[in-house]
């Protein structure tokens, strides 16, 4: 039995230890910007890094962070979000998100605008995301 | 003996009255903290049609609620607009549709009116209620800095064409003023208590 389980843990695709949840992004138009968020969700027993992210909506997506520096708030680029084992790492308004930067296209209300995220350890997974306000 | 007695009763009475006075005082100046007046200077602005506007003529005679913002800005500036397109929405629901609701941009350099006009339509804002300004460079410093609010160019990304774009570190602000201009309180843009604001609203009547 416990050959069985063990032989089954390692057949498990790493993709499937790590689920996006409730990817959306903010409305905005062409030429501008916008911001991608959603829940990463690691079930693994290791870290995982999200390293990098692509659109076809646009030519430079980086992962961002906003932070707060006395009564001002600013943002900045960060190289990469770990996910611990077993935990998970919400990308919210006010916080970590991916800056989608100079829109090929509007992405109006109720739109779906599809990302390839790039992880470490479970390669690439494809998300849509629904612009809502 | 009588006459002490009431004398000392009318002594209590006034001591507890100004005791209560002010207390009522310091939690009005809680309520709505600040008192400055805005109309003591002018400033020409474009609104989101390109049509010249005044400030503060524009606001007088009604209940303002000004937030500031860069469209480029993908997170902060988004969520301040929204909760001041929640208030809106909140105040409509309960009858409340004479509050005016301002947003100024210090980005002149990029938030043309054009694109502010597109940045409301997108999400949705209809302008019954709502200006959206751009002005020159010196007239939006001069303004800023009458509600103490900095925005500072940061961080710049190259595209691949050649242009750039550049990130602002800002004030995270939305204002309250009365139909008189005065500025009465702030409140952080981006997670402001929505119904604080409205009883804000409504204390100061509407």
């Amino acid at each position: 039995m416990n050959l069985i389980l063990a032989i089954l843990f390692f057949i498990v695709p790493a993709e499937e230890k790590i689920k996006i949840n409730d990817p959306w992004v903010r409305p905005s138009s062409e030429g501008m910007a916008t911001a991608l968020y959603f829940t990463i969700e690691n079930s693994g027993e290791e870290a995982d890094t999200l390293y990098k992210v692509d659109s076809e909506i646009s030519k430079m997506v980086q992962i961002h962070e906003t932070y707060k520096s006395g009564d001002m708030m600013g943002m900045r680029e960060v190289e990469m979000i770990v996910i611990e084992p077993n935990s998970s790492f919400e990308l919210k308004p006010g916080s970590h998100h991916i800056m989608v930067m100079k829109l090929i296209r509007d992405i109006p209300i109720g739109d779906k605008v599809e990302f390839l995220l790039h992880f470490k350890q479970a390669g690439e997974i494809n998300i849509t995301a629904e612009a809502r306000k | 003996m009588k006459r002490i007695f009431k004398l000392n009763l009318i002594k209590t009475f006034l001591q507890l009255f100004f005791v209560a006075l002010f207390f009522l005082l310091i939690s009005c100046q809680e309520k709505l903290p600040l008192n400055k007046d805005l109309t003591k200077r002018s400033y020409a602005f474009l609104n989101q049609d390109s049509a010249a506007v005044n400030f503060p003529e524009i606001i007088l005679g009604k209940t303002t609620v000004i937030g500031f913002i860069y469209t480029h800005c993908p997170d902060i500036c988004p969520m301040t607009t929204h909760n001041m397109a929640l208030t809106e929405e909140r105040l409509h629901n309960q009858g409340i549709d004479n509050v005016l609701f301002v947003a100024l941009s210090f980005d002149p350099e990029r938030d043309s009116p054009e694109v502010l006009r597109k940045f409301a339509e997108i999400r949705g804002i209809n302008f019954n209620n709502w200006i959206f300004l751009t002005g020159d460079e010196t007239t939006t410093k001069d303004l800023l800095k009458r509600f103490d609010v900095r925005a500072i160019p940061t961080d710049s990304t190259f595209f691949e064409d050649g242009t750039n774009s550049y990130s602002i570190m800002h004030t995270d602000r939305i204002s309250l003023i009365n139909n008189k201009g005065i500025l009465k309180k702030n409140y952080k843009g981006s997670t402001i208590n929505i119904e604080e604001l409205i009883t804000d609203i409504k204390y100061i009547g509407e």
